[in-house]
């Protein structure tokens, strides 16, 4: 297996607009994330990295170009296949937390288990109920997410994207909702799950504070890369 | 382990959501239970009218042939009816007499009249009749006494009266023999009554003899119908045809019908069945609108629950797992309404039955469900499907 876990070849996507003309949000996009990195995708609001994330993240699928997972084409994968993938494969971590509100705390954790296609190794409430612990969130477990602080939905969030074992976390402006404080514990967090438990981790940001944590950055301009790769 | 694909979370899921919002579940189901309630009324009433009628049919002796005027029951159809046609007379009962096979032969005068006692007055039935109407019909006697050939030969002035008449008239059917009604005019004895039966006319009506009618209540000596009696249930057919025979020598064809009496159930069975359909035609138009209103409330939910869609997708559910979510709930809306519509049926079928003979059948019951579970799934996939589709970046986006 090469190191590489993602790469993306002269991608490119495009969206029709409303009055005809065609909007290039990705143009001949080359970049991979390797296995066990901690990336930052560092871009302006408008620059095209949400939409590398939903490429990544198998949400959407490229006008034109390759996208590899683990060397296996995944440009042309049925909706249902996307899926499958989705679930086994990739966690999200988004900016709004996007929890279900009316499930609790560990209904939510344990939401990815009921998709899952293959058959489990652990037993998910067990799981999500180690995952909760582990974040600080005991006590929590039949709460709603309103019942929570910001910081706290964002590590059940995480918690959610991990119950599954990913091999890879996407995480779109992970501390755009949260104060500076609360913020850098949540990276701090996203830093101890890749060094400690080797989770290879793609982080969305515009804030060169959040992409400093990471270990290798890709900067994203106007639909294109301007810097690494 | 716990997947998608397993009813029971499904249905917990749904069941979660509709605990939250019980208003809006009640309010939704009420319109499927308002449909399978009417569907299933119509369909009891219906049943029970048909129940009603043919049970008083069936009082009458198996083998009857019915001499009607007009084109009868059978035949022309149900307005055309009774109305109209040929007037019988005592020469049409004579002739029919000689036919071979035939035992019992009744001629039948019959009125709605009032009928009067000293101090009370009611509106019941006047029927001439002869003594041979008793035995065609199995009528039974609860007090006194019949009359005879001798009553009919001298035109007395006797009659037999229902078991309802005189509870209404008298105090107790006892209480009425020995005493007197008056009808048009004619005082009459009352001699005997006769026990209740299922034919209501007969439980509120005068029977007297035929020619005691001669007279101030019925001028012009002329019947209503002619019953026949035949003994042997082979020969039914063979002297209905004879029946029609003679009397088309002083009859137009038009003028009257000759009728076995199970033609004329078999005629009520297919006029219900008809009446039925009808019924059930209506009360499936509460059922769509209900339906609509389920698919209305989908709509809804489906776009206030984008966002929800939109993570359930990000988190690996396929198109078919959503849309299966949001069929089930619309299933279970649908079918909470058919049970509820259903439980109040019952209820309802049982206190009128007290009135009324109305008869919930199974089959209505498994239709009305099945029915309010198909309104479900197929109101139900369109709004899934619509769920289903949305694409998960625009719905995980939607505010």
């Amino acid at each position: 297996m090469t190191k590489s876990m993602i790469k993306l070849d002269s991608v490119w996507k495009e969206y029709t607009l409303g009055d005809g003309s065609i909007f290039e949000a990705l143009k001949n996009v080359s970049v991979e994330i390797r296995r066990g990195e901690m990336l930052g995708i560092v871009g302006t609001s408008g620059s095209g990295k949400s939409t590398l994330m939903h490429l990544v993240g198998l949400l959407d699928k490229p006008s034109r170009g390759t996208i590899l997972v683990n060397d296996q084409d995944v440009s042309k994968l049925s909706d249902d296949e996307a899926s499958t993938l989705r679930s086994e494969f990739v966690g999200f971590v988004f900016q709004q937390f996007n929890l279900i509100p009316k499930l609790t705390v560990l209904e939510n954790v344990m939401l990815p288990t009921v998709y899952a296609r293959k058959k489990l190794a652990f037993g998910p409430e067990k799981r999500a109920l180690e995952l909760i612990a582990r974040f600080g969130l005991s006590g929590k477990e039949d709460s709603t997410p309103n019942k929570l602080s910001g910081g706290q939905q964002q590590r059940v969030a995480i918690a959610r994207a991990l119950i599954m074992s990913p091999q890879l976390i996407l995480a779109d402006e992970p501390t755009g909702n949260l104060d500076s404080k609360t913020g850098n514990e949540i990276l701090d967090l996203f830093s101890e799950l890749n060094k400690k438990d080797g989770v290879t981790l793609a982080i969305v940001t515009h804030e060169e504070t959040v992409a400093k944590r990471t270990s290798r950055r890709i900067h994203i301009h106007d639909g294109a890369v301007i810097k690494g790769k | 382990m716990r997947n998608i694909n397993s009813i029971y979370y499904l249905l917990r899921s749904a069941f979660s959501d509709f605990k939250r919002d019980k208003v809006r579940t009640a309010l939704t189901s009420l319109g499927i239970m308002v449909g399978v309630l009417s569907v299933v009324m119509l369909i009891a009433i219906g049943l029970g009218l048909k129940n009603y009628i043919s049970k008083q049919f069936e009082t009458l002796g198996a083998n009857l042939i019915l001499v009607l005027p007009g084109s009868g029951i059978s035949g022309g159809g149900f307005g055309g009816g009774l109305v109209g046609g040929a007037e019988f007379d005592n020469r049409d009962a004579e002739n029919l007499r000689r036919i071979e096979g035939i035992e019992y032969v009744v001629s039948v005068y019959f009125k709605s009249s009032l009928i009067e006692t000293t101090d009370k007055e009611k509106t019941g039935y006047v029927m001439g009749v002869n003594d041979e109407y008793f035995g065609l019909m199995n009528t039974d006697l609860l007090i006194g006494e019949l009359f005879s050939k001798t009553e009919i030969g001298n035109r007395a002035k006797v009659a037999v009266i229902g078991n309802v008449l005189a509870g209404e008239l008298f105090e107790t059917a006892e209480d009425a023999i020995g005493k007197s009604v008056r009808i048009s005019g004619v005082r009459l004895k009352i001699i005997g009554v006769v026990k209740k039966s299922g034919d209501r006319e007969q439980d509120r009506a005068v029977i007297l003899p035929y020619t005691t009618t001669y007279g101030s209540i019925n001028p012009k000596k002329t019947f209503w119908a002619i019953y026949l009696g035949v003994p042997n249930k082979d020969e039914v057919t063979r002297v209905t045809n004879e029946a029609r025979e003679m009397l088309l020598k002083r009859y137009k064809k038009d003028a009257f019908s000759v009728t076995e009496q199970a033609e004329v159930l078999s005629t009520i069975n297919q006029i219900f069945g008809v009446i039925n359909l009808v019924l059930i035609a209506i009360g499936s138009i509460s059922l769509l609108v209900g339906g609509i209103g389920i698919m209305n409330i989908m709509y809804a939910t489906v776009t206030e629950r984008t966002r929800e869609i939109g993570i359930r997708r990000a988190i690996g559910a396929r198109k078919s797992d959503i849309s299966l979510q949001f069929l089930t709930e619309s299933v279970v809306l649908s079918a909470l309404g058919g049970i509820a519509g259903l439980l109040l049926a019952a209820g309802i079928t049982l206190i009128v039955r007290i009135w009324f003979p109305v008869a919930l059948n199974l089959t209505a019951v498994l239709i009305a469900f099945g029915v309010s579970s198909v309104i479900g799934v197929f109101f139900g996939v369109a709004p899934a499907r619509k769920a289903a589709n949305l694409s998960p970046i625009d719905a995980i986006r939607y505010e």
